[in-house]
């Protein structure tokens, strides 16, 4: 069993996987990405998980963790393989105003389409992403609204721990929400 | 809800399948089931688009529309997950398909291998999409079948077991395509491989037409073969008359593979006759011809889809069950007609916003033809994706950049990058030659001048833009963007030259236009349709014995080209040689129905041979083509008006001329103004 956190880039999915390690479960990571202003607690990341619609087979490192998968690179998992995804729900135009930020923050420019139009594209993105879950009884899915999540941390770190089949602490889980963090609306 | 015609219709798809390479086999007795299908239905040309590239061909043939109109606009498009390109998919199709249209009027429906099916959409029966047969490495090596191959996905493990690795084609399998086999060193030369991959696709998607006949209810099934279009890209060169610059031990080794996949497919034809039996509505076609003869191209350009040069403009159609005539050859079906017919089979209108019509010579007694504004427009499910997941291309890519910039998503490499940027340049250039071959050159300018423009070292998008400015009228830019085609390789010089004398000959500079056209003869003798308008210049001239002598020439070099037929047309009309005009009015028709002229002489031939009826017949089909064609409108007043003819037609007529001077004044006017 592979369980994996999904959503948009700035979704709320670093502090999901964050969650998780603090309940138990193993984080599948590298520590490679440093923590920084847009994400100050780390992000959780495993860097060879961008190669995965090239060698999806590298999947396999992760049987019995827990990895980020980004919603593009949701589509490119291999099928033979059992899943639990955990997949954060946010509204785009906070996703779209959090990305811009952070681009701007990286590397001096703001992103290249404008807010309205990456609005646009990632809700076709993002309905695709879901269409093409829903279409795939096999993968169990748990949608988690990042603003209640952050809101109501301990009810949904008992929901997202119900969902794996129970075993996780859930208080340490929901420790680790923290409201500051919530910003870019 | 109009009655239903057929019981069941079978669709097969033999992509690039020729009569040229057909006719002789048939007549040596080689292709049985074929020869039985002919015999016992109708058969035909089928005239097809252009650009002639099979992703948009067969969403044409599956929609009844341009290409403008369904989205698919070439081989690739970006690929949003990998960051480079992938093969186009089923969600790149803006509008229904006939198995969608089915699917949401109940009939059981199903799909197989069809261009850009991948993924496979969730209609009311099993899609199998066009990635399914391809093998994805050596025999020896798990071959999973991806995702979305399948629909149903719970029959995914069954299909995989249909389909076939080229590494399972035996020898002996190989034999009957090339008879001497083990003279071949397979290490140095790799066509037999190459045979066996085509072999095992072939018989793959065979497999799963054949196991949903055995196993499944079914109204309609579409089964789509792409073997004979690869045969013909491996193996036409070797295929007899022997090609010049082909070497004689090769042509000797191979002169048999794409007569043994014609005849392989025809034994596979026989087996779905007989799986589908007597009561089924056969229709068997290609998206376009192959060239196999004298006009085989001496050279594959080095350019996206250059293959695509040895496809003929003319596929074939044949159509089989109860109804339809039989032994019976039927002219001017296009490609975009076949949707039409087929929903007008199932008793259900044709969308007004399809561009093909009901090929009602099949039928023996014509059906009345229902009609409704669009199927786009009829909500509820029809088993398409989900429009959310019908994201464009250019869409894709902006997610995937910002993917890139925020660091979540590998940039990829230069290859990668130049081969999205090459895909886009590629649709947008198709898309442009949609709209100038369906003569809306108006809307392909801006695309080609961009891409033209940006791209100045392709000149092939230059040519076409300067095409597209002469289709216009706007002879003045189209000779400035010829001036940047001097360095420009021999063959596009050669369009250019030709181009130049048609700018010559619009000017009424006829002296002029024959040393262009000369020029272009000497790049390239064989350059379509030169003849043609070195014959058009002479006929304007009222030189009409030279001008016969350049039609005669241009019909030696294809005996199938509709312009050269229509031509003789007019030179027999020219000459009071009237029974023959009609015949040649009749072939050129047939050969490519969108012939206004083509239907307009055909209607003077008849005329004075006194078959009004038919006569008016062929001004109306001029007419339905080409609206304000103001000559077959004084014809069709002149037919009307004789003693018994309908009198309030010649009136509508006469109405219609007036209309039309009047707006040729204002027009004058408003030119002098």
């Amino acid at each position: 069993m592979i369980t994996v956190v999904s959503g948009l880039p700035r979704s709320g999915t670093s502090l999901t996987m964050r969650m998780l390690a603090a309940g138990g479960l193993t984080p599948l990571t590298d520590g490679l990405r440093l923590a920084n202003e847009d994400n100050p607690r780390g992000y959780y990341e495993w860097e060879p998980i961008k190669q995965l619609p090239a060698n999806p087979a590298l999947i396999a490192q992760a049987e019995g963790k827990v990895v980020k998968v980004i919603s593009s690179l949701l589509l490119s998992l291999p099928l033979n393989y059992e899943y639990r995804v955990v997949f954060l729900r946010r509204p785009i135009s906070q996703v779209v105003a959090s990305q811009a930020a952070m681009i701007l923050r990286e590397t001096g420019s703001p992103p290249k389409l404008g807010a309205a139009a990456m609005q646009s594209a990632l809700e076709a993105h993002l309905h695709g992403v879901v269409s093409w879950l829903r279409a795939r009884p096999s993968i169990a899915v748990h949608w988690v609204d990042y603003a209640a999540l952050v809101g109501r941390p301990l009810d949904h770190a008992r929901a997202i721990a119900a969902f794996l089949g129970g075993g996780l602490d859930v208080n340490a889980m929901a420790g680790q929400a923290d409201a500051s963090l919530h910003r870019n609306r | 809800m109009a009655d239903r015609l057929a019981k069941r219709v079978l669709l097969i798809g033999w992509d690039a399948a020729d009569w040229k390479v057909i006719t002789p086999l048939l007549d040596a007795g080689k292709m049985p089931a074929l020869e039985f299908f002919i015999n016992h239905g109708v058969m035909g040309n089928l005239a097809t688009l252009r650009p002639i590239l099979s992703p948009m061909l067969w969403n044409s043939i599956a929609t009844g529309k341009y290409p403008d109109k369904h989205g698919i606009w070439g081989f690739t498009e970006p690929d949003p997950h990998s960051g480079g390109v992938r093969l186009v998919t089923s969600t790149s199709r803006k509008v229904k398909a006939i198995w969608n249209i089915l699917t949401q009027k109940g009939f059981k429906t199903h799909q197989v291998g069809w261009f850009a099916s991948h993924p496979a959409e969730p209609i009311h029966g099993i899609s199998v999409s066009d990635h399914f047969q391809v093998a994805t490495g050596p025999v020896n090596e798990p071959w999973p079948m991806a995702a979305g191959t399948v629909h149903p996905e719970s029959l995914a493990e069954t299909f995989a077991k249909l389909r076939m690795h080229p590494g399972e084609v035996t020898a002996d399998m190989l034999l009957p395509f090339i008879p001497r086999l083990n003279e071949i060193d397979l290490e140095k030369d790799k066509r037999p491989n190459i045979a066996a991959k085509n072999l095992a696709e072939t018989a793959g998607i065979h497999n799963a037409a054949t196991w949903i006949l055995e196993n499944q209810e079914w109204d309609f099934l579409a089964a789509y073969y792409i073997g004979i279009d690869h045969f013909s890209h491996g193996f036409a060169n070797f295929h007899p008359p022997k090609l010049e610059g082909v070497p004689d031990e090769m042509f000797e080794l191979y002169r048999e593979v794409l007569e043994g996949a014609y005849r392989f497919h025809d034994l596979l034809l026989a087996r779905l006759l007989e799986l589908a039996g007597p009561e089924t509505t056969f229709i068997l076609m290609s998206d376009h011809g192959f060239h196999s003869d004298h006009l085989r191209p001496r050279a594959i350009p080095k350019e996206p889809a250059g293959p695509a040069i040895q496809h003929r403009p003319t596929g074939v159609f044949a159509m089989m069950g109860p109804g339809i005539r039989q032994d019976q050859r039927i002219y001017g079906a296009r490609l975009l007609d076949i949707t039409p017919t087929i929903l007008t089979l199932f008793g259900l209108p044709v969308g007004e916003d399809m561009d093909g019509k009901v090929l009602l010579q099949v039928f023996e007694e014509p059906p009345a033809v229902e009609k409704i504004s669009s199927w786009e427009e009829v909500p509820g499910p029809c088993g398409m994706h989900p429009e959310d997941m019908r994201v464009d291309a250019e869409t894709s890519k902006a997610v995937l950049d910002q993917f890139i910039a925020l660091g979540y998503v590998e940039a990829p490499d230069e290859n990668k990058q130049k081969a999205v940027a090459v895909s886009l340049r590629e649709q947008k250039y198709n898309l442009g030659r949609v709209y100038l071959y369906s003569r809306r050159a108006v809307q392909a300018i801006p695309l080609l001048k961009e891409i033209a423009e940006g791209n100045p070292e392709e000149k092939r998008y230059a040519v076409h833009l300067a095409l597209s400015y002469s289709q216009c009228g706007r002879h003045k830019e189209a000779r400035a963007v010829l001036e940047s085609l001097t360095s420009a390789r021999e063959d596009q010089r050669a369009l250019a030259d030709w181009l130049r004398g048609e700018f010559h000959f619009a000017e009424d500079n006829p002296e002029a236009a024959l040393e262009a056209l000369g020029r272009a003869e000497q790049l390239d003798p064989l350059l379509p349709d030169l003849h043609i308008r070195i014959g058009q210049t002479h006929f304007r001239k009222r030189r009409i014995a030279e001008a016969e002598r350049a039609f005669l020439k241009a019909l030696a070099a294809d005996p199938d080209s509709p312009l050269a037929h229509m031509w003789m047309a007019r030179v027999s009309l020219q000459q009071k040689r009237n029974r023959e005009a009609a015949e040649e009015a009749l072939t050129a028709v047939g050969l490519e129905h969108d012939l206004p002229i083509g239907h307009f002489c055909l209607g003077i031939a008849l005329a004075r041979l006194r078959h009004f009826q038919r006569a008016i017949q062929a001004f109306e089909t001029a007419l339905s083509l080409a609206p304000r064609f103001e000559l077959a409108h004084r014809w069709l007043l002149r037919l009307h008006s004789l003693p018994g003819g309908d009198r309030k037609r010649a009136r509508q007529h006469a109405a219609w001329l007036a209309e039309f001077g009047r707006d040729d004044r204002k027009a004058a006017k408003a030119r002098t103004s």
